[in-house]
């Protein structure tokens, strides 16, 4: 999938075994055509800010949902989600905070900074499973994004 | 988080908030659900002011956008405003479909946007999905 | 200047202004549109002053003019005219001229030319003068009022389209309301009460949900146009991509094959234009045959238009139906045989004639449906696809 194309989801994830079921866990779902991974926090930035190596992305085609690990190398998750919360240009685009943290002081300091929602990443594969797909289904499919087309929405024949 | 969930719903028709208080009382998920009809009682509610002080403090607020008083907008924008009550769970759930109005919600920090259906089963499954989500997956601050 | 009495009634006055030094031919002329029945009531002067100074005064319904003056060539009377912009006809009325020169004189405005040694003529050609000022009268009051007519209908269209927009808009709530209700109704009192309010119940259900949705496609088709967004060159296979994206699950489910062959850049708003072809392209699927629905959508280009095809291989559509497909709520099948409450061509009609263009379906029943229309091409005739855009850009077209 081209870096300069529409994504639906863009998902920061550096921890490999946690990428893989994800990417599975929505896959399976069909919730998402075009995903995009990027595995720091300087990539995710330069990915929503249209800078860098994304240098060709456009502002006004920003991926529908973020879903955001904490623990990245580069730069942290709770200093992306500064940086988008805190800009007019990305302000809107949902964040959801996907994270293995279990720390009460990052929850509150992620809905602080203005994560849309934060998740924990349950141990269990089965459960990491549901909860991947259950989020997506909510931030796809019963949540409108910024950029809502009505016409793909009720894409019933007349 | 204590045992029930605690849910204001911000929305100044009875018979959307009717159905959508019978859907949360049906959920597996004991849930107090506290109803405001206009934007003001809303605010008035999460400062605990008058007739609210002895209110408690929501997990989640339902907030519709077209509210006589205040409207949806306005409360959202003083909610996620005020350092105490921005990092309350809002999500706008309102019968407009507008790009606008989506797009506003969002940079005033609303946390998702829900469109209500014209149809019923829709609606029931939409308020479903709501409470499913923020009570059984997302993680909420006390 | 020679005053000539004036007589007769106002019914056949004409008012004339005689450039003529010659006192005897003025009088001659005179006579000469008497005798013909004309009520004159004439000025004659010989200088160019006198002239404007008469002309400024007085609403003269003609001039006849003499070719050569000593002083003053009566075609500049033109001039005069010109400047006070005066549309009085001016007719020549001279003693020997050469016919080249009585041409010229007429292409640089002069009404018509009159001999002196055949003044006959003259009533005739001061007739026909007249007539042309009452007909260039009539017609400048015809547009005039035609003007007016057609700023009255634009006006009373838009507060239609307004209502329309207003009407079904803010029923929706309301009738919301309604429709939930009914059925809850239903769903919760089915069986407890006795059996005709079983189907009162499923009545008022069927009817408030049946609202529902034509109001909803009332809404859409009001919206068409409304989004007030300037027309810009776009892409039709980029258009065409994303309505494959829109019915993405309808296609798979029905199997069905949309062949695109190379289209055009068009200027149109591109809302618009996925909505016309998703519409046209989920009718295919709608009213397929009994075998998987095949879309073919091409394009030619037609002198500054582009006219489109999409045809399918569905249940088409009979003769003396093919106008009617197009008027909104118009359907042709009943409810049980197939859904929807006949507004996607409606729409598909108002957003090709909103841009400028025609459409038109071609078809036999049973044997699938060419829907055809044009639309104004983005530039016409260009090589170099970034330079169009950078032309349009520069002269968008304001509708």
């Amino acid at each position: 999938m081209s870096m300069h194309g529409e994504v639906d989801i863009l998902l920061v994830e550096d921890n490999p075994d946690d990428l893989e079921l994800t990417l599975h866990a929505l896959r399976r779902e069909h919730l998402a055509n075009n995903i995009f991974t990027v595995r720091d926090g300087e990539e995710a930035v330069e990915f929503l800010f249209c800078n860098g190596r994304f240098a060709g992305r456009s502002f006004d085609h920003p991926p529908r949902l973020v879903l955001l690990d904490l623990k990245l190398p580069k730069l942290t998750g709770l200093e992306v989600l500064k940086l988008i919360k805190n800009d007019p240009r990305t302000k809107a685009v949902p964040v959801v905070v996907l994270t293995a943290s279990r720390e009460e002081r990052d929850l509150v300091a992620s809905y602080n900074l203005g994560a849309n929602s934060y998740i924990q990443k349950p141990v269990d594969f089965d459960q990491f499973r549901e909860i991947v797909k259950s989020t997506g289904l909510y931030w796809i499919v019963i949540n409108q994004h910024p950029l809502a087309n009505p016409l793909s929405m009720a894409a019933t024949p007349r | 988080m204590s045992s029930a969930h605690r849910i204001l719903l911000v929305d100044d028709n009875p018979a959307d908030a009717n159905l959508t208080c019978e859907v949360l009382a049906t959920s597996e998920r004991p849930a107090q659900v506290s109803t405001v009809p206009d934007g003001e009682q809303a605010l008035q509610f999460l400062h605990r002011f008058g007739q609210f002080s002895e209110a408690s403090r929501p997990d989640l607020v339902i907030l519709d956008l077209n509210l006589p008083r205040k409207d949806g907008r306005a409360v959202l924008a003083e909610v996620k405003a005020d350092p105490e009550l921005n990092d309350l769970p809002v999500v706008i759930f309102t019968t407009s479909h507008a790009p606008r109005d989506i797009a506003r919600c969002y940079e005033l920090g609303a946390n998702s946007y829900v469109s209500k259906p014209g149809n019923l089963g829709q609606f029931f499954s939409a308020v479903r999905s709501i409470e499913n989500f923020w009570f059984g997956y997302a993680s909420l601050p006390d | 200047m020679i005053d000539i009495p004036k007589n007769g009634s106002s019914q056949n006055r004409l008012r004339v202004l005689l450039i003529e030094d010659s006192t005897a031919d003025a009088e001659i002329e005179i006579a000469e549109l008497r005798r013909a029945g004309f009520d004159v009531a004439a000025d004659v002067v010989d200088t160019r002053e006198q002239a404007r100074e008469r002309l400024k005064k007085i609403p003269y319904d003609v001039i006849l003019a003499d070719y050569n003056l000593p002083n003053f060539r009566g075609m500049d009377a033109l001039d005069i005219l010109h400047e006070n912009s005066l549309t009085i006809p001016l007719i020549l009325v001279t003693g020997a001229l050469n016919s080249e020169t009585a041409v010229e004189c007429v292409k640089q405005g002069a009404m018509d030319y009159v001999f002196k040694d055949h003044l006959a003529r003259l009533p005739i050609s001061v007739r026909r003068a007249l007539e042309d000022v009452r007909l260039r009268h009539e017609r400048a009051r015809a547009q005039e009022q035609l003007a007016n007519k057609v700023e009255e209908l634009a006006r009373s269209n838009c507060d239609l389209e307004q209502f329309a927009y207003v009407a079904s808009h803010d029923l929706q709530e309301p009738l919301r309301m309604v429709a939930a209700y009914t059925q809850l109704l239903a769903e919760r009192y089915q069986g407890k009460l006795d059996s005709a309010a079983d189907r009162y119940i499923s009545y008022a259900v069927e009817g408030a949900t049946r609202m529902q949705a034509l109001l909803e496609d009332l809404l859409a088709f009001s919206r068409v146009g409304r989004n007030g967004v300037t027309p810009a060159p776009t892409d039709v296979n980029s258009a065409i991509e994303e309505v494959l994206k829109n019915l993405g699950l309808a296609l798979k489910q029905h199997g069905v094959t949309v062949t695109c062959n190379p289209l055009p850049t068009i200027l149109a708003d591109r809302f618009q234009v996925v909505q016309l072809f998703q519409n046209l392209i989920g009718n295919a699927i709608k009213f397929r045959a009994k075998r998987n629905p095949c879309v073919t959508i091409s394009a030619e280009q037609k002198g500054r238009e582009w006219l489109f095809s999409v045809f399918d291989n569905g249940i088409g559509i009979a003769e003396e139906h093919r106008d009617l497909v197009f008027k909104i709520f118009q359907r042709l099948h009943t409810r049980d045989e197939y859904g929807g409450n006949g507004v996607g061509l409606a729409i598909c009609k108002k957003i090709v004639e909103h841009n400028g263009g025609r459409i038109w379906v071609e078809s036999e029943l049973g044997r699938g449906c060419n829907f055809r229309f044009t639309f104004p091409a983005a530039v016409a005739d260009k090589a170099d696809k970034t330079e169009d855009y950078e032309l349009c850009t520069q002269n968008p077209i304001s509708r």
